[in-house]
């Protein structure tokens, strides 16, 4: 029964769904693990500069937000497919 | 430090009248694009043919209220506002690939030109569309309302002489000692609002959803204009950010660079546990957001979700890590400012008054914030119109009208929502920012499951997303109740007897967490309730789904099936 095939758009958008997810939980461990560890009742004469940002918000926000920027990039433009959305009167035709 | 932002000129009303006729201007551009033939799908969707720009600068990208909002926040309780916005790092992502090509895909495939009719083909039930309508209308409209004002709120302050430019209404309404309390109506407040709606109201009912796109490009860029050019010049003015963040330690102590955040009554602004609520809250009410699923209808075709992605990440890095670092600078200049609200106008004044074209600079600074008033005012009157038309016009009224006069219904819509939107503006409700915030966060609550249910589950059931969208929205609103009552009881202090005494006893000490305000929801286990309302409603969705009947296999191949043609042929996607 051929018509119970899955449509292949939703094969890759369930997957990329996940992976999607994992990113976001990535990012969202990474932030807020080192923030909390780092920045949270932080001695201010212990606190180090990097670039001017204090070092549990450099670490903790600037870089992942960086890192992210990247992976969204790498992930959109590499690992996202493309497949045709189709549009109601084709569908129309086909049935 | 007020002489040097003690007034504008007319460079500013000038600027916003520029603004209000290139916005007409991009509406008659607009009306141009829709065709005869298919309105409905022109004048909602733009006949689904948005690209890479105009898709990611304007899909997820927050009021102008919100835009506004950080800075303020950052200038009050310090660096950990950072973590607090931090997970728009990943929003482009989530905003585009939760459900994007699915939303895409689905409502092409169905006809469908709104939210509510994506879920009612999916599940096959016109009470899961008007249940979603509904809520949409109910969600939008106090976030509307609360934009008309601000438009003209701005309109009015833009007028010489009406001293320093902010978005905060607490210096609006300082009645002098001669003026009777009662507040009369204020004309300058009355005309702002007159010319701000005809304009906005009006680019929309010409050029429909385009005209609100368009917009919302232009004031985006503008946005990312203004704020490079704020940062250049507050760096060096606040001799870097290192002696910005030590002078901000010096004026209000450690906790400005350290977490949960300076407050002046001690309370915790931002616990961990309210960190993992925001990144819950900013990724599902961004991704969920009917004003943002419409938008990804309208993409021209996956390549362009693809780039939108791309964009979008590299624009949220340009403006919210540059808006942060201003911000913070801003306390270094003017480290005791009453009202945290004026802190961008009065650094933008301040910066730019020896430049030659200062002003015109100051001009287009303030003018992007309302940009963005402008372009969500003009796609929430589109979206909520758009809901009456499709879900009780066509539906229940005349189920079988004429292109002729569905066009006409629209735009009747249109200006329906606009006049209700004016006699709000005209006399708002009391606790209308406590009512955005509330709003915002339960559609997120009422939304994420429906649209994932929609999108990837085909056991989901009719029965399974009305009950996902009302556990939802009833969790939510509950944890509000629960929340005002709790204060209420509260405010009685430590004395208390009665049942104020047994409402504080049962629910315990304040936690003092988040905001002061007598509206702040109750924050069960430290969490935000935006995060019960999503648990809530997940849960209730998958098991009312799989105790109701499933839907047919029939019904099901139209949603989830590769089409005939891509079965039978090469099914092989890009």
């Amino acid at each position: 029964m051929p018509s119970t095939q899955e449509d292949p758009l939703l094969t890759s958008a369930r997957r990329e769904m996940i992976v999607t997810l994992c990113i976001w939980l990535i990012a969202m461990i990474w932030t807020i693990g080192v923030s909390v560890t780092w920045g949270y009742g932080r001695d201010p004469a212990t606190l180090k500069y990097v670039l001017g940002f204090p070092d549990w918000i450099f670490w903790g926000v600037i870089v992942p937000w960086a890192t992210s920027t990247v992976v969204s990039a790498v992930f959109a433009m590499g690992f996202m497919q493309d497949a045709p959305l189709g549009d109601e009167e084709e569908l129309r035709v086909d049935s | 430090m007020l002489l040097a932002v003690a007034d504008h000129g007319y460079t500013v009303i000038v600027v916003l009248m520029v603004f209000l006729a290139a916005s007409v201007w991009l509406g008659t551009m607009a009306q141009r694009t829709l065709e005869k033939k298919k309105f409905l799908e022109g004048f909602l969707l733009g006949n689904r043919g948005l690209g890479a720009w105009t898709l990611a600068l304007t899909a997820t990208v927050q009021s102008g209220g919100t835009f506004m909002g950080v800075p303020s926040l950052v200038y009050s309780h310090g660096w950990v506002v950072a973590l607090w916005i931090s997970s728009y790092m990943v929003v482009p992502l989530t905003g585009f690939a939760m459900v994007g090509k699915r939303v895409a895909q689905l409502s092409r495939r169905t006809g469908a030109l709104t939210v509510p009719d994506l879920f009612r083909e999916r599940f096959n039930d016109a009470r899961v569309g008007v249940l979603a309508s509904l809520l949409i209308i109910f969600f939008l409209s106090f976030t509307m309302f609360a934009q008309f004002k601000a438009g003209a709120t701005i309109m009015k302050l833009a007028w010489p002489g009406s001293g320093p430019m902010v978005l905060s209404e607490d210096i609006i309404v300082q009645p002098a000692k001669d003026v009777p309390a009662k507040k009369g109506l204020d004309y300058k407040y009355l005309i702002g609002l007159l010319v701000f709606s005809i304009t906005v109201v009006g680019y929309t009912m010409i050029g429909g959803f385009l005209a609100s796109v368009w917009t919302d490009l232009f004031q985006s860029v503008l946005m990312v204009i203004g704020v490079m050019v704020l940062l250049c010049l507050a760096l060096p003015e606040a001799g870097g950010l290192q002696h910005a963040t030590e002078a901000g330690i010096a004026a209000t102590g450690p906790k400005f660079a350290q977490g949960p955040g300076f407050h002046p009554d001690g309370r915790s602004f931002l616990t961990p546990g309210l960190a993992i609520s925001m990144f819950f809250l900013w990724i599902y009410s961004g991704f969920a957001s009917p004003a943002s699923m419409i938008r990804v209808m309208a993409a021209h075709n996956t390549e362009v979700i693809r780039k939108s992605i791309t964009l979008l990440s590299v624009y949220n890095c340009f403006i919210y890590i540059p808006i942060i670092m201003i911000a913070i600078c801003g306390r270094e200049m003017f480290p005791t400012l009453k009202q945290p609200d004026e802190i961008i106008p009065t650094m933008a004044m301040h910066l730019t008054r020896e430049i030659p074209g200062g002003s015109l600079l100051t001009a287009l600074i303030l003018a992007a914030p309302f940009g963005a008033i402008m372009a969500s005012v003009s796609c929430f009157v589109l979206v909520i119109a758009s809901g009456l038309v499709q879900d009780f016009y066509i539906r229940f009224l005349h189920p079988h009208a004429s292109e002729t006069e569905i066009r006409r219904a629209t735009r009747v819509a249109v200006l329906l929502v606009g006049i209700a939107g004016v006699i709000a503006a005209l006399n708002p409700p009391t606790y209308l920012q406590a009512l955005i915030v509330f709003s915002g966060s339960a559609g997120a609550a009422a939304f994420v499951t429906p649209a994932l249910m929609t999108c990837y589950w085909r056991r989901a059931t009719a029965p399974g997303v009305l009950s996902a969208m009302g556990a939802g929205f009833a969790v939510h609103l509950s944890l509000y109740g629960i929340g005002w009552i709790h204060n209420w009881a509260l405010s009685f202090g430590e004395g208390a007897t009665g049942l104020p005494r047994l409402i504080v006893d049962s629910l315990g000490p304040d936690l003092m967490l988040g905001t002061a305000s007598a509206f702040r929801p109750y924050f069960l286990m430290g969490l935000d309730p935006v995060l019960w309302a999503m648990l809530a409603s997940a849960v209730a969705g998958v098991m009312v789904s799989l105790i109701s009947k499933p839907p047919t296999e029939e019904h099901l191949q139209r949603i989830y099936d590769g089409p005939a043609r891509l079965v039978t042929g090469a099914a092989s996607p890009a």
